[in-house]
């Protein structure tokens, strides 16, 4: 009887760490496979290809997620906010101004878009679902209409531009300088969130908003703060997109949503109560852009790829909630 | 009244069931008669619904025998039992909410011809049934969902009575019910029992017990403790046996030496709910605020938090005046709320009970915005010694904890904030009597300390005991204010009702 019942205990309790440990199981079984599978695959070359074109932008707008999520919200517009800055940027640096405007005019307008759905959701308590995706609609169409129909603008070389190309492309201390924009970014957002006053009203939000309320949060002006701070994260991969491509193509901001999306639900899995983290998000971004990157290198064209990344959401999610039920 | 030899419907004897090492019951006995309301009472975790869910068939006894209408039963299953003619009504309500009434009152024994059902026949069964039995006309077709709570009680009741039910168990009936619809529920189980049924009802509230029931079976620690007749034996008397100590010690005494006014409410108004609110709550006092659903009670509670805006009058704290217009003022002038709705607005399940404790307090653990954990975890460690918390670790989810420690928490987080009046909605509502003294205790200790409460509540056993004055609220109005000897349940029920009084002065 004492014996077996031990036995189901470290049973229930391995089952418990796979559970746990899902996405960092996931993410090594698929890097070994990968680099089995592709010579190229863990080259330096490619693995810097990976973090600066696949990672950095994607786990920016990721971290914006985050925490909009966090307070139990969520942000659908996150793509407008990337473009908005993108578009703005692009415009002042190809009429000259210098890069401190651009960057200055870029983060303005992400500003903008994350003032419009705070005041949407806090003084016209439009739920963020439903204000979120209005903006984004109408963030769409202003931006065809400004660029007659979606026509891209191209920064023709000139200092301002070539100067962003050039930290866009280079390193410091060996590390790509969008990587450490983004190590910095992390750093500064997991504060935010798991130390700070401002993240455990952010928790509170997201666990109960009425006890938030009943607390004596100023609920409004926090999550006014939420969406503001997402829209701002979303703005700095915009002007990351355009230095480095050196353009601005409209729309384009739309496909980090989802992607952003399924890393913060990804990262979810990591903690016991569900909730995202700076950390987990963090992962989430590596084993998309690893999967996407790998089957891109074994040779599956781009809509094989979509498909392996769904059924790579369902495995981690599945593999995570079942283990955990059984652990229970 | 009762005849010598009472006719009895169910008999179970010697009941024990152990779970692991916890005994659930223990040589407990339920006697059910014929034509009779009897009453279970007991703290939570004494048995009752152990001993229910045996009678039920969801639990297997270890030992003990069961006899049902002279036979007797070796295995009880869901099913079996309900063709034995024993029907629960269960707390949760188990009604399929888009479901017409006809189609709930026919769940699982559908009228029609093989798979057909007949929608038309049912609804026409169903709107007889409830027409003979309890006089209630529903419009044919009409949806589970869009009954109130009584009425989905009276489908459910009608359900059992549909299967010919002879005896009908009620699990904490009145817990959702409003006090109008608590009397017709209580006319409809009177009338079962004058036909004959055999009714059991399990109730926190021992003014329903008194008011109900003809006989009373008192459960603690797994055994039953004593039967006795409610219109005779005081419920003092009742209370002593659910928790095997004096009531006096229920309700804890103190001596506290009155200090100045701390909160002071003068021709406070709101349109539509009441008007002309003035009275002041002491340093070291607890006042007690009551009155009936809708008298304005609870809004005058809800405007003191900021939770509505008061049209007019005045609000002081420690002789400051204050413009109460959202939670986040209140807080920051110094009132703590214990709303009644713990899980929606007390505590946060989802949050340790670290979290909740510090949330509103957590400017004074912080620096420049970030919290410092050495000081919250010192600040939170010594609230829940101080309150004996019982919770694994400070990193425990509050979900995991009990009712009333859940409800101690949620005072941890006023406490915590220093917070020098305390307004209190309901704090003993789903709170079981153990851990009800308990926190009348730390209501005692938190008047002692120089605090300000009031509190709110439709309890006035619980009322006349902790509180040192009760305003009773009328229409709007204040209807009186009771203390000392004329602070008494009769008196406050009675000027509730707006019955004349003479209470020691409207405004105190």
């Amino acid at each position: 009887m004492s014996v077996s019942a031990n036995d189901n205990a470290s049973k229930a309790s391995m089952r418990g760490f796979l559970a746990k440990y899902s996405v960092l199981i996931a993410f090594a079984a698929i890097v070994i496979f990968f680099s089995v599978a592709s010579p190229t695959f863990l080259t330096p070359a490619n693995l810097f290809n990976v973090l600066v074109n696949n990672v950095v932008m994607l786990a920016i707008v990721a971290l914006g997620l985050t925490i909009v999520i966090s307070s139990g919200g969520i942000d659908l517009s996150v793509g407008v906010s990337v473009d908005m800055a993108s578009m703005i940027f692009v415009m002042l640096l190809a009429a000259g101004y210098s890069g401190v405007v651009g960057v200055a005019g870029g983060l303005g307008a992400a500003l903008i878009v994350g003032i419009l759905n705070a005041i949407l959701i806090t003084r016209l308590n439009i739920s963020p679902f439903l204000a979120t995706l209005g903006v984004l609609f109408i963030g769409q169409s202003t931006q065809q209409l400004a660029t007659s129909g979606g026509q891209p603008i191209y920064l023709t070389s000139g200092y301002a531009a070539d100067q962003f190309n050039a930290i866009a492309r280079t390193a410091l201390f060996g590390i790509p300088t969008p990587v450490i924009v983004l190590i910095v970014l992390a750093v500064v957002v997991h504060l935010l969130l798991h130390r700070s006053v401002f993240g455990r009203y952010v928790q509170a939000m997201g666990a109960q908003p009425g006890v938030a309320w009943y607390s004596g949060i100023r609920v409004p002006r926090e999550l006014s703060m939420v969406h503001v701070l997402c829209a701002l994260l979303a703005g700095v991969t915009g002007i990351l997109l355009s230095a480095t491509v050196k353009s601005y193509v409209p729309l384009s901001g739309n496909a980090f949503l989802l992607d952003a999306i399924g890393a913060t639900f990804i990262g979810t899995t990591l903690s016991r109560e569900r909730k995202p983290s700076v950390i987990g998000t963090l992962l989430g971004v590596l084993l998309l852009a690893i999967v996407k990157n790998g089957l891109l290198l074994v040779g599956w064209n781009f809509y094989w790829q979509q498909v392996g990344i769904g059924v790579l959401v369902f495995l981690v999610l599945a593999a995570s909630f079942g283990l955990r039920r059984a652990a229970h | 009244m009762q005849t010598a030899k009472r006719d009895i419907a169910v008999s179970m004897t010697g009941i024990s069931k152990r779970f692991g090492p916890v005994r659930a019951l223990e040589n407990a006995n339920l006697e059910i008669a014929r034509g009779s309301i009897l009453g279970l009472v007991g703290q939570n975790g004494a048995g009752k619904s152990t001993i229910i869910k045996v009678l039920a068939g969801i639990i297997k006894p270890d030992s003990g025998s069961i006899v049902v209408n002279g036979e007797t039963v070796s295995t009880l299953t869901p099913a079996s039992v309900e063709k034995l003619g024993v029907h629960f009504i269960h707390q949760d309500r188990l009604l399929v909410p888009t479901a017409t009434v006809g189609e709930a009152v026919f769940l699982g024994h559908e009228i029609g011809l093989g798979p057909f059902v007949s929608r038309r026949a049912m609804e026409r069964r169903a709107a007889d049934l409830l027409k003979r039995f309890f006089g209630m006309e529903l419009p044919a077709g009409t949806l589970v969902k869009d009954l109130t709570t009584a009425q989905q009680k009276v489908v459910q009741i009608t359900r059992a009575l549909a299967q010919k039910a002879s005896v009908l168990v009620l699990d904490e009936p009145t817990a959702a019910l409003v006090k109008r619809e608590v009397d017709s529920l209580f006319d409809v189980l009177r009338r079962l029992r004058d036909d004959g049924i055999a009714v059991v009802f399990i109730s926190h509230y021992m003014q329903e017990i008194e008011k109900l029931c003809d006989r009373v079976t008192v459960m603690r620690n797994g055994t039953d403790v004593g039967t006795v007749d409610p219109r005779q034996t005081p419920i003092d008397e009742i209370i002593a046996m659910m928790i095997a100590r004096d009531v006096g010690e229920m309700f804890p005494k103190r001596s506290v030496e009155l200090g100045a006014p701390v909160l002071e409410v003068s021709n406070l108004r709101l349109g539509g709910s009441f008007e002309n609110i003035g009275f002041n709550v002491r340093a070291g006092e607890i006042v007690g605020l009551t009155g009936l659903l809708g008298s304005g009670a609870k809004e005058i509670v809800q405007c003191l938090f900021g939770l509505k805006t008061a049209d007019g009058g005045e609000v002081k704290v420690e002789g400051r005046e204050l413009s109460l217009s959202t939670p986040v003022k209140a807080v920051r002038d110094g009132i703590a709320m214990l709303p009644e709705d713990r899980r929606a607005h007390g505590v946060a399940l989802g949050l340790s009970v670290r979290e909740n404790i510090s949330l509103a307090s957590l400017r004074r653990y912080s620096r420049t915005g970030m919290v410092s954990r050495g000081a919250e975890n010192q600040a939170v460690d010594g609230l829940i010694k101080e309150l004996s918390i019982k919770t694994p670790h400070r990193d425990a989810l509050v979900r995991e904890l009990s009712g009333g420690n859940q409800q101690k928490v949620a005072i941890a987080k006023w406490l915590s904030c220093q917070s020098r009046v305390y307004v209190l909605d309901e704090p003993t509502v789903a709170v079981d009597v153990g851990a009800k003294v308990e926190i009348y205790n730390l209501l005692n200790r938190l008047a002692g300390e120089g605090a300000a409460i009031l509190l709110l509540s439709s309890d006035l056993l619980e009322l006349v005991g902790v509180c040192d004055r009760v305003l009773v609220v009328y229409r709007g109005r204040l209807a009186g204010s009771f203390s000392g000897p004329a602070m008494n349940s009769d008196a406050l029920l009675a000027a509730s009702s707006g019955a004349r009084s003479n209470a020691d002065g409207v405004a105190a």
